[in-house]
């Protein structure tokens, strides 16, 4: 028994235009929601093309391009809509493409599960779907590969084109305050570099995220519950939630007071929003999507930010280098736009505040194929955040500390903090955040 | 101190208890004393501000009811509100059955259930707000300096009077978080050596005569022996004796909910129905005590090992009443004690032989510091006229008697005696169990009970040690 996909017909629409353009082939991949009975496919996009193709590509897919559009797409997707295939427009035979499309997907889920914090459970489905389609004949064959298994064999699966695929989904958001505070090793301690102590402040905050009791409309539901109980079919939901925390547990192990270089805090606040189809979501399944798109966006962003202070120089090696002083960096926000389809699904992008609005409608177009007007931008959902210069003095007064607070909102706490000026960030990696 | 008591000076019987770990995180950029204490007082008022802030929730152990005391006492499931009545809670709250292991005694029929109602609280921070809110801000800073953190574990407690509302009881409640917080800033500063901090913890201890819960704050890490001038304090606020410690921490508040961590049954004499004798009364031990008996801890001392036992249980009433903090000695170290006191030789350790109550004496006064009495009767039949003496041995002293002699080793923990008929009874708690930590058949088949005069072989020789309770707080 295969799986079964139900797609939206603006999928069909996209692919058929996309039979109508005279290229070769064309790569890309599928966007939607696996849930244990049936699979849901809400858009495809495709994978814009190299700009320097590569020498001797030939006709295979090219398996490094595509999967790094994944993971770059994996970012621009509210939780819940996840890429989960690829599709490739090609008149060679099916049969044929299948070896290549089979490494295309596991290579593709590879890269994406390297960035993710979240093991799947043994609940979640670990199929991905493969999709050939003949640009003449359109003709689809479809199959599926276990990623979990690397000796899976290919299965075949139903694709169903349904009209208002998209419109059947509930849509669960909240706004979550962080608040985090690290310590910079000492000099002469160990030569951790900052985002490897940013990563364990991250750390300690998944766990107590993925631990917070989750309220939905101000309830907590029991985990069978469903979430559309009592709700028809298609009538869209718009639900808050709540997350409680415990602060984590102290190893007792450690000094209360321990030696330091510095500190890094992150504060502020971030949007967060999952989708679930309507098809008998689960209490506990739609807590766990909005739980993995809360932790999600923080990674995100900082990782971005990462990014971009990385220092052209190595300036990573030494600490010692790192003269005194305080800096602030803003994190990205995050900007929504309706995906294609009447739907209420959005997908979003995150703009540095230094950007204009028209690289994100860029990206959005490179990346998912979306035209989105600058009407359709949803910059509401965060304020933009603004550094309020302090002044350079070395002591920490409690004058510094309130001018630090942001002047909208009043319940951010200020920690008391040094507020001497630093130096940019080192050298960046990729924050590989594993399960605690 | 948080003193919770109703203005009758009688104590209810029902308890809100809220816990919780709070961060207590900050950066201490100098060494300077008193800019470092300025670093900790701001970062306890931040904790203050944010438990009194609308993200403070309480949420109610066992049951959906979530609480959210700043923002007019706003609750979920929606059916209560402020007006409701506090015991009305319970309601809401799932007990699992098979937890309440020591609980089989309330059936007894006639013995009122004295067990007070403690309603658990968890104190959690509500990270979600209704947006939009500024995007976060990363802030680096470098610079040699010195950086807290650590987790206070809050613990308050609040005695619900019969007619209190949500209302009146949490805000009480937060009016005792915000109250312990400044208790414990004061400790950690008063107990702050250069950049070294110990945690504040809080323990409860009952108050005697009902007259309620009184709540302390301890730095971690300090023994007992260095806060004795707090206690001092303690003793003379409360007006309580200066010779018996009431704000030890092992004199901690236990609540009826909490299981015992280490798997023995405590004070099984409390579900038995106590004899009454004409003009007779019942003296009993004080206080709390262990049962240990044979073949407890994977020791296989079946036969030999009953005197080591009851040793042992008198250990335990020393260490659960925090005259010593020395965890009940196994059977190898009693013997070494007596090695030590070169009452025996050093193959005596790891050996099976017996040991009496002067050896029981012995190892008190080595391991523990007390000094006992010892009583002996010449023949069993004249425990009968033991009566006065073990009466008042437990007025004043309280702890659990050792008794030798024929072959066997018991412990006495109460006498039922009358002055006048010179009837008696003895409560004996027998080490030659060998069963598993079932208070029904401990109590059911006597192995914790009240017996006769008859009980003692009548004409063998006993020995009796009598421990002495040092006059200490």
């Amino acid at each position: 028994m295969g799986r079964g996909y139900i797609v939206d017909d603006t999928v069909e629409v996209y692919l058929s235009k996309l039979c109508e353009q005279q290229s070769d082939h064309v790569t890309g991949l599928v966007i939607g929601q696996n849930s244990i009975q049936r699979d849901f496919v809400v858009m495809a996009c495709r994978t814009p093309s190299r700009e320097e193709p590569l020498v001797g590509a030939g006709k295979s897919p090219d398996k490094e391009w595509i999967s790094e559009h994944a993971r770059q797409v994996s970012r621009m997707l509210p939780g819940g809509l996840s890429v989960i295939g690829v599709f490739v427009i090609s008149d060679a035979d099916a049969k044929e493409t299948l070896a290549s499309l089979r490494q295309l997907v596991f290579a593709v889920q590879r890269l994406i599960s390297s960035e993710s914090l979240w093991k799947a459970d043994d609940n979640e489905v670990t199929d991905c779907v493969t999709l050939h389609i003949n640009p003449k004949s359109r003709k689809i064959s479809c199959r599926t590969f276990d990623i979990k298994d690397p000796k899976s064999l290919a299965k075949p699966a139903d694709w169903k084109y349904q009209a208002a695929v998209c419109s059947s989904w509930s849509t669960m958001s909240c706004c979550v305050k962080v608040d985090l505070l690290v310590p910079l090793p000492d000099n002469k301690a160990c030569t951790k570099s900052m985002d490897e102590c940013l990563k364990e402040g991250l750390k300690v905050w998944t766990y107590q995220i993925e631990n917070a009791v989750c309220l939905i409309d101000g309830i907590q539901l029991p985990d069978d519950a469903e979430l559309t109980a009592g709700q028809k079919r298609n009538v869209r939901q718009v639900l808050t939630a709540q997350l409680l925390v415990t602060p984590a547990q102290q190893d007792t192990l450690r000094d209360v007071v321990q030696r330091c270089g510095g500190a890094l805090s992150v504060r502020g606040a971030i949007h967060s929003r999952a989708y679930v189809h309507n098809n008998k979501p689960k209490a506990k399944l739609a807590e766990k999507i909005l739980k993995k798109d809360v932790v999600s966006t923080m990674v995100t962003r900082v990782q971005m930010l990462l990014d971009e202070l990385l220092a052209p120089e190595d300036e990573s090696k030494g600490v010692g280098t790192d003269k005194p002083g305080t800096e602030q960096f803003c994190l990205p926000h995050r900007v929504f736009c309706p995906a294609k389809g009447n739907g209420s699904l959005c997908v979003c992008d995150y703009r540095f505040n230094d950007e204009d609005p028209s690289e994100v409608i860029d990206r959005l177009k490179e990346m998912l194929d979306v035209n989105a007007a600058d009407q359709n931008l949803d910059t509401k959902q965060e304020i933009v955040a603004e550094i309020i210069e302090s002044g350079e003095s070395e002591d920490s007064t409690a004058e510094i500390a309130d001018v630090q607070e942001p002047k909208r909102n009043n319940n951010y706490i200020g920690v008391a903090m040094a507020t001497v000026i630093a130096l940019l960030a080192t050298a960046a990696s990729m924050l590989y955040l594993h399960d605690i | 101190m948080t003193m919770i008591v109703d203005s009758n000076g009688i104590e209810t019987g029902d308890f809100l208890r809220v816990r919780g770990p709070l961060e207590l995180k900050c950066i201490l950029d100098s060494t300077d004393v008193t800019l470092v204490r300025k670093a900790i007082s701001r970062t306890f008022e931040n904790l203050r501000y944010h438990v009194n802030s609308e993200s403070c929730v309480l949420r109610v152990q066992d049951s959906p009811v979530i609480i959210w005391p700043n923002k007019g006492v706003h609750v979920t499931p929606r059916e209560i509100t402020t007006s409701t009545m506090c015991e009305e809670l319970h309601k809401w709250i799932q007990t699992d059955e098979q937890e309440m292991a020591g609980k089989r005694s309330a059936k007894k029929k006639g013995k009122k259930s004295s067990v007070a109602r403690v309603i658990s609280l968890n104190l959690m921070m509500e990270v979600t707000k209704p947006g939009p809110l500024p995007a976060p801000i990363l802030c680096k800073t470098i610079q040699k300096s010195h950086f807290l953190s650590t987790t206070l574990p809050m613990d308050c407690v609040v005695n619900i009077r019969s007619a209190d509302t949500i209302k009146d009881a949490f805000e009480g409640l937060l009016e005792a978080l915000t109250h312990q917080l400044h208790e414990m800033e004061r400790v950690m500063l008063c107990h702050m050596k250069g950049t070294t901090l110990s945690v504040p913890e809080p323990f409860h201890f009952l108050l005697p005569e009902s007259r309620g819960l009184v709540t302390a704050v301890y730095p971690a890490g300090v023994p007992d022996s260095q806060l004795e001038p707090q206690r001092k304090e303690l003793h003379e606020r409360f007006e309580l004796p200066e010779d018996r410690p009431y704000f030890r921490r092992a004199n901690a508040y236990h609540f009826p909910n909490e299981l015992y961590k280490d798997g023995y049954l405590r004070n099984p004499h409390l579900a038995l129905t106590h004899p009454t004798l004409d003009d007779g009364k019942v003296y009993l031990v004080h206080g709390l005590y262990s049962y240990h008996h044979y073949m407890q801890d994977r020791m296989d001392d079946n036969g030999w090992g009953c005197a080591y036992r009851s040793l042992q249980t008198i250990c335990s009433w020393f260490q659960q009443q925090g005259y010593v903090e020395r965890p009940v000695p196994t059977h190898k170290e009693i013997q070494q004690a007596l090695v030590d006191v070169g009452d025996k030789q050093g193959s005596f350790v790891g050996s099976r032989q017996w040991i009496g109550s002067f050896e029981v004496h012995a190892v008190l006064n080595q391991l523990l510091g007390v000094t006992s009495k010892i009583s002996f009767v010449s023949q069993g039949s004249e425990m009968a006229s033991k009566g006065r003496e073990l009466a008042n041995h437990f007025l004043s002293e309280g702890t659990p008697v050792m008794i030798g002699g024929g072959v066997l080793a018991h412990t006495i923990l109460g006498v039922a005696w009358s002055e006048t008929s010179g009837q008696i009874r003895f409560l004996i708690l027998d080490p030659h169990y060998t069963g598993a930590e079932d208070l029904q058949v401990i109590t059911d088949k006597g192995w914790c009970g009240w017996k006769g005069p008859e009980f003692w072989d009548q004409t063998a020789y006993y020995n009796m040690c009598l421990p002495q309770r040092p006059k200490a707080i």
